[in-house]
This record gives C-alpha cells, structure tokens and sequence, in this order.
C-alpha cells in the first residue's frame, strides 16, 4: 500500500468516529393470544392490554404442537385465537416489526381461546 | 502535484476531519448510538478494502462447502457471532444496534461482494475502529474461519429449521434461560402469560 493510500484510510477512520443521527435499541417481548390477523400485521391481547406487530418477509413462524415440539411454520398456520410470543423489533415510528413469532394452537395449549 | 499543493490539502482534509469530529462531540459526545452518515460509510468501507493486502483479498476458501461444514460454522457463528450479527445475520440485536459504527447486514451485497479472502481476513484480524474483534489465535483455527466464511456466503437462505437449531448455541445467561422457559410454559398451556418486557435478546 502506498504512504498516499495509507493517509487516506486514516482520514477515514477519523471520520468514520464522527456522526449525527441515532438508532434504537433491543428487542421487545410480546406475550398474549392473537386477538386480530392479517397478512401485514397480527393483534396481540396481552395481560397489558393489546398490542399491534407488524409482519414481514422475514418474520420467522415456529409452531409448537401438542407433543410440545417446535417446528418450522408459516403465516398461514396462525390463527386467530393462537397462544404467542412474538420478540419484535422497536422501530422509529414506534411501531413493532416481529423478528420471530412462535405459537401453539389453542388445541396444543388449552385455555388459549381469547376472551 | 507540487509538494506545497499535496502539505496544502492534507492540512485542510486534517483540518476538515478535526472539525468534523469536534462538531460531532459537541452535538452528541461520542455516542454510540449515532448512525455513520453515508460518506462516512463509503469512506470507511473504502479504507477497510484498502487496508486488506492484495495476496489476502485474493484467497479461496479451501474448505468444501459439505453439509457437515455449513454446519460446523453455522453453529460457531451462533455461538461466537450471533450476539453482534444475529444469527440470521441482519446485525437487529441488542450489540449490533448499540455499536459505532453499526455492524452492516450480512445478507446483503455490501457484504457478499466480498472476496472469500476479504471476508476471510476480517474474521481473522478484526477491524480497526469497530466492533469487530480479531478472532485468529484464540482457541480457534483458520479452517475454522473459513466454514465461518462458508456460513455467511449462506446467510441469505437461512432455513427456519437451521436457525431454531442455531438458538440452542446462543450464549445464553440464567435469565435468558428463565425467560425461555416461562415463554414455553406459556405455549404449553400454563396461565397466566409472563409480564411482556423488552430484553436483551440475541
């Protein structure tokens, strides 16, 4: 590497510690029964009270079954009705986007039919 | 170039940098949390190419793509990697979210445009002004950085199944454990639900 190609790469690490804008933080737990469902987003009632998580094209759905096995899973398993814990990712809008959404039937988990 | 001109402009891209950096400490302190802007991003992406030797850029990964090796290094990066990069590689955790800058998603093409050797020399030796740590030289080989290189040129058709696996390599503390299991117990059936929070979750 050159002495020119070194001094730039340092000018650009010095920059690379400056900056402006922020981002976020962790994840959020959310733990209920699907209350509402639908392509982009699921409602979930939760001991809180309910809570809306958006779902996208890479949420990933696990289904545990009645013998108590997780397995992979797809949107159209979810039911209304469904016991969830969904870990969700805060975003700026102050919306929350599901990063994974593990469920169990209301067969599989009994007592899990909404109010 | 004359050599007054060349003292001339390293001296205003100096003084530039050193603004620039004070301007950024009075505004915020030096957070963590701030967002590189785009220039710094190209920048340093530039001088990370630049700092990588040809010889190293040029390498091939020598270890086969097999099953038992995709394996092996999904797995180390689960436990090693995921804490940062998440184990699907999209960096959406908890350190990922709190570094400067933040490590970049390793799905996409800023990543996998790398060289086996680019990505290889990384692992190895860390970057400089990040997060990234150097990992060669503890307890760890290079065949193993290599499946490592294997895994992520993987990452875009990461499976549901290979990713539940990839969680039970998750460093994990008893909390987290504590919490899994309440989660579970929920699914199975117990009442009432556990107090929704947001945690520190890999």
């Amino acid at each position: 590497m050159t002495m020119r190609m070194r001094f730039f790469a340092f000018v650009a690490l010095v920059l690379l510690m400056a900056g402006a804008a922020f981002a976020h933080g962790d994840k959020k737990h959310v733990i209920g029964t699907v209350e509402k469902l639908s392509a982009d987003a699921v409602t979930v009632k939760t001991a809180e009270g309910s809570v809306e998580v958006k779902l996208v094209a890479n949420t990933m759905y696990v289904a545990v079954g009645a013998d108590k096995v997780a397995k992979p899973a797809k949107l159209a398993d979810l039911q209304v009705g469904d016991r969830v814990v969904i870990h969700a990712t805060p975003k700026p809008d102050n919306t929350l986007e599901a990063a994974e959404v593990r469920f169990s039937t209301a067969a599989a988990a009994p007592g899990s039919k909404p109010n | 170039m004359k050599r007054g001109t060349v003292i001339l402009i390293v001296l205003l891209v100096v003084a530039l940098a050193i603004g620039f950096l004070a301007a950024s400490v009075l505004h915020n302190g030096l957070s963590a949390k701030a967002t590189p802007t785009p220039l710094e991003v190209m920048m340093a992406r530039k001088a990370r190419h630049m700092a990588i030797p040809r010889q190293a850029r040029a390498l091939h990964n020598p270890v086969v793509a097999t099953e038992e090796n995709l394996r092996a290094g999904r797995l180390h990066f689960a436990d090693h990697c995921a804490i940062c990069h998440g184990n699907d590689g999209s960096c959406d955790t908890m350190m990922g979210s709190g570094l400067y800058p933040k490590p970049p998603d390793l799905r996409l093409e800023e990543t996998q445009k790398l060289s086996d050797g680019e990505l290889f020399w990384i692992i190895e030796n860390g970057v400089r002004f990040t997060g990234m740590p150097a990992f060669s030289g503890h307890h760890t080989n290079p065949e193993d950085s290599w499946k490592l290189v294997l895994f992520i040129r993987h990452l875009p058709q990461l499976t549901t199944t290979e990713k539940m696996e990839m969680e039970k390599y998750n460093p994990k503390g008893p909390e987290d454990r504590e919490e899994e299991q309440q989660e579970d117990d929920f699914l199975n059936g117990a009442t009432p639900a556990p107090k929704p929070e947001a945690h520190h979750h890999h």
